[in-house]
């Protein structure tokens, strides 16, 4: 091929980690905010912008499609060019989609800020943001299927099956999700209706959680677990065993969502032995990850990054086996629309992406720019900030979150309830205080590693780095 | 070589927790004494503290009135509490010794025994805080104190059991795994059997 380019385009991941790195600070500030307002109400100063209504979906908006979405884009382009040995396909398309998903990010936040709202739970956007979001997710596909299309090295490695899955089950559900009729350029009405919007949308829900938040994050872990370990995977087999049985059970679970709620028992029922079955392939990519750490001490740098790794695979497990648990109905019962939904979401959250996605960053940022790390003391204190921050947070909830399903099922010897909705709220203010407190220290550890990154690239310019010979035995046959 | 450790020994890792873990490292102590000399009694703390909390005052749970449970489930709830946590420690220094297989650390059962008694000794002694039993006094007491046994836990593997810190820091982690996903069990299991009628009176 004439125009076929020697190096990997590395500039443009860089930049989309730059972004997520930005998208971080600002999401996780806006959630520390809304941690505050919890506190003391009044700081939103009368203004409708800064309503706790309008705050909330552009700090899970910002969080997932800002921080989580650009750092997913950025390693999932620098690891399939490494394991298809051929720079990117269509690099161009690439960098449009870099800057068009962050303009897309950033439009989206303010039309939130501005009250556009669909009311539909992480897709709050309306309908022209839908629109631009799918086209920006087909130029995703092209550029990811486009680079495994042209790849140079037969076996497609499992990390790009889960970055796969991430982009058509992701594209599958925005769409079927946000099927809708405009009535104006910022509102629109779903084209389902009752009950059957509710599971059409945590069928939505649940996937974006199963597939872009641990589908598309465990791709990273199997693609820079093993880079960092300096070992292959310890078992490729249960790695593809543990793609299907998770592809395959994670797309029935949303129903859990909607226990004792208007939708047939039986759908709420087959949700929740769904979610109980995805804890086998879920725990199996654990013992993948951790596994393949073991054994490998000689090769463990002292390089932070391995740290965060292993941590969010515990955090790992702790989420992905809380969820099944909370999916039980005789537990829900009790959990739902508590707090300790808030904190089983943050432990994946805090625990798991943030975690795994910082220990991704410290490894590939200086490699990026070709030299050390600006200051391994700082990522160390980043590390310890990042652990103190997300425990305070997820016990907090969970004292809160028990506390508020107990006193609001109590009944007292007349059989009437105990205490009303509006004073249990009221009692709830210092667990409130202490999760404050908690995001202020987890932001504290971005802020550090932010300002390493920066001191780490200011002024330099992306290595390029050269495909490597391709061994015959695994080669493409051209 | 030495194979017992005085209960002495074992409290002062309190006040001097890294000259209790260099002495540790050198011995091959015997668990069944460690448990029957120490932890067991240790482990009974928790339990009696919130007996005798939650029959004197009941917990507050930040409404009005406190939640007042019959003698006879605070006596079950309190045993139940104690068997987990027996449990608890058994299969954590269990978990631990597989662990150290993994980790290339020292395998004696003694070692890991004692190790997860001094972790869990600033818990054990803090649930004093159960003598007042409101949750939230509780969770304000018992946070710098679980930060308090994580850094014992973090900085106690590689020392107690001979391994470089990098390599103990990766063994602790994946102890904080577990323990994690034993708390949240715990919660799971409590709020399973409130539904099922047992405990305080709940509308399901």
């Amino acid at each position: 091929m004439a125009t076929e380019q020697q190096y990997y385009y590395d500039d443009v991941v860089k930049r989309l980690v730059q972004f997520s790195v930005i998208w971080a600070v600002v999401a996780m500030a806006v959630g520390v905010y809304l941690a505050a307002e919890l506190v003391w109400p009044t700081i939103d100063f009368g203004q409708p912008w800064l309503s706790f209504g309008r705050l909330r979906p552009l700090h899970t908006n910002g969080i997932i499609f800002g921080f989580g979405v650009s750092a997913l884009m950025a390693t999932g382009f620098y690891s399939v060019q490494r394991t298809c040995h051929v720079p990117l396909f269509a690099p161009r398309l690439a960098w449009f989609l870099c800057y068009g998903w962050q303009l897309l990010v950033f439009l989206g936040g303010i039309s939130l800020l501005a009250g556009w709202n669909t009311s539909k739970e992480y897709a709050e956007l309306e309908w022209p943001f839908d629109i631009a979001i799918t086209v920006l997710w087909v130029c995703f596909a092209i550029v990811f299927f486009g680079t495994i299309a042209i790849r140079k090295i037969k076996p497609i490695y499992i990390s790009n099956w889960f970055y796969g899955a991430l982009i058509i089950v992701v594209a599958i559900v925005h769409i079927v999700n946000n099927l809708a009729i405009p009535v104006t350029f910022s509102k629109s009405y779903s084209l389902y209706a009752g009950a059957q919007d509710a599971i059409v949308q945590w069928w939505y829900g649940h996937n974006a959680v199963g597939f872009l938040l641990t589908g598309g994050f465990l791709g990273m872990m199997y693609y820079f677990l093993p880079k960092q370990a300096g070992k292959p995977i310890w078992s490729y087999k249960l790695s593809v065993v543990a793609f299907w049985a998770f592809t395959y059970s994670y797309i029935w679970a949303g129903p859990h969502h909607l226990h004792y709620n208007a939708i047939p028992e039986w759908v709420q029922s087959l949700g929740m032995v769904m979610s109980l079955v995805l804890l086998a392939p879920s725990w199996a990519t654990m013992v993948n990850g951790i596994m393949t750490v073991s054994g490998a001490w000689e090769k463990l740098r002292t390089d932070p990054a391995l740290k965060f790794i292993v941590l969010s695979l515990a955090f790992y497990g702790l989420a992905t086996f809380e969820g099944p648990m909370m999916a039980i109905r005789s537990v829900n019962v009790v959990s739902h629309f508590t707090d300790w939904t808030i904190g089983h979401v943050h432990s994946g959250a805090l625990g798991w992406n943030a975690m795994i996605t910082y220990g991704t960053f410290y490894f590939l940022v200086p490699r990026l720019v070709g030299t050390e790390l600006y200051s391994v003391k700082l990522a160390n204190m980043h590390f310890w900030l990042a652990l103190a921050g997300t425990m305070l947070y997820i016990v907090s909830m969970w004292a809160a979150g028990v506390s508020q399903g107990l006193l609001w099922l109590s009944l007292d010897s007349t059989g009437e309830l105990s205490y009303s909705f509006r004073d249990i709220m009221a009692s709830m203010a210092p667990y409130y205080g202490l999760r404050f407190i908690a995001g202020l220290i987890f932001l504290a550890g971005t802020l550090l590693m932010a300002y390493n990154f920066y001191m780490t690239t200011r002024s330099r310019e992306t290595v390029k780095v050269k495909p490597p010979a391709v061994d015959p035995a695994f080669g493409v046959a051209s | 070589m030495s194979n017992t450790i005085s209960p002495a020994l074992l409290f002062k890792s309190i006040i001097q927790p890294k000259a209790v873990f260099e002495s540790l490292a050198d011995s091959e102590p015997a668990p069944v004494k460690i448990f029957t000399r120490y932890s067991m009694w240790l482990l009974m703390l928790p339990p009696l503290f919130s007996w005798i909390g939650a029959y004197s005052f009941g917990w507050r749970l930040g409404a009005d009135e406190p939640l007042q449970l019959t003698t006879t489930t605070l006596t079950v709830i309190s045993l139940g509490y104690f068997l987990t946590l027996l449990f608890g420690f058994v299969t954590t220094a269990i978990i631990s010794r597989w662990m150290a297989v993994t980790y290339g650390a020292n395998t004696n059962p003694g070692l890991h025994a004692a190790l997860i008694t001094i972790v869990g000794q600033p818990l054990a002694l803090a649930s004093a805080a159960h003598l007042f039993p409101d949750v939230f006094f509780n969770l304000i007491v018992m946070i710098p104190v679980t930060i308090w046994s994580m850094y014992l836990l973090y900085t106690g593997i590689p020392i107690v059991l001979s391994i470089p810190p990098e390599r103990g820091m990766l063994m602790a982690s994946s102890l904080v795994g577990w323990l994690l996903v034993a708390v949240v069990s715990l919660l799971g299991l409590t709020v399973g059997l409130w539904t099922t009628g047992f405990g305080p009176l709940l509308g399901v």
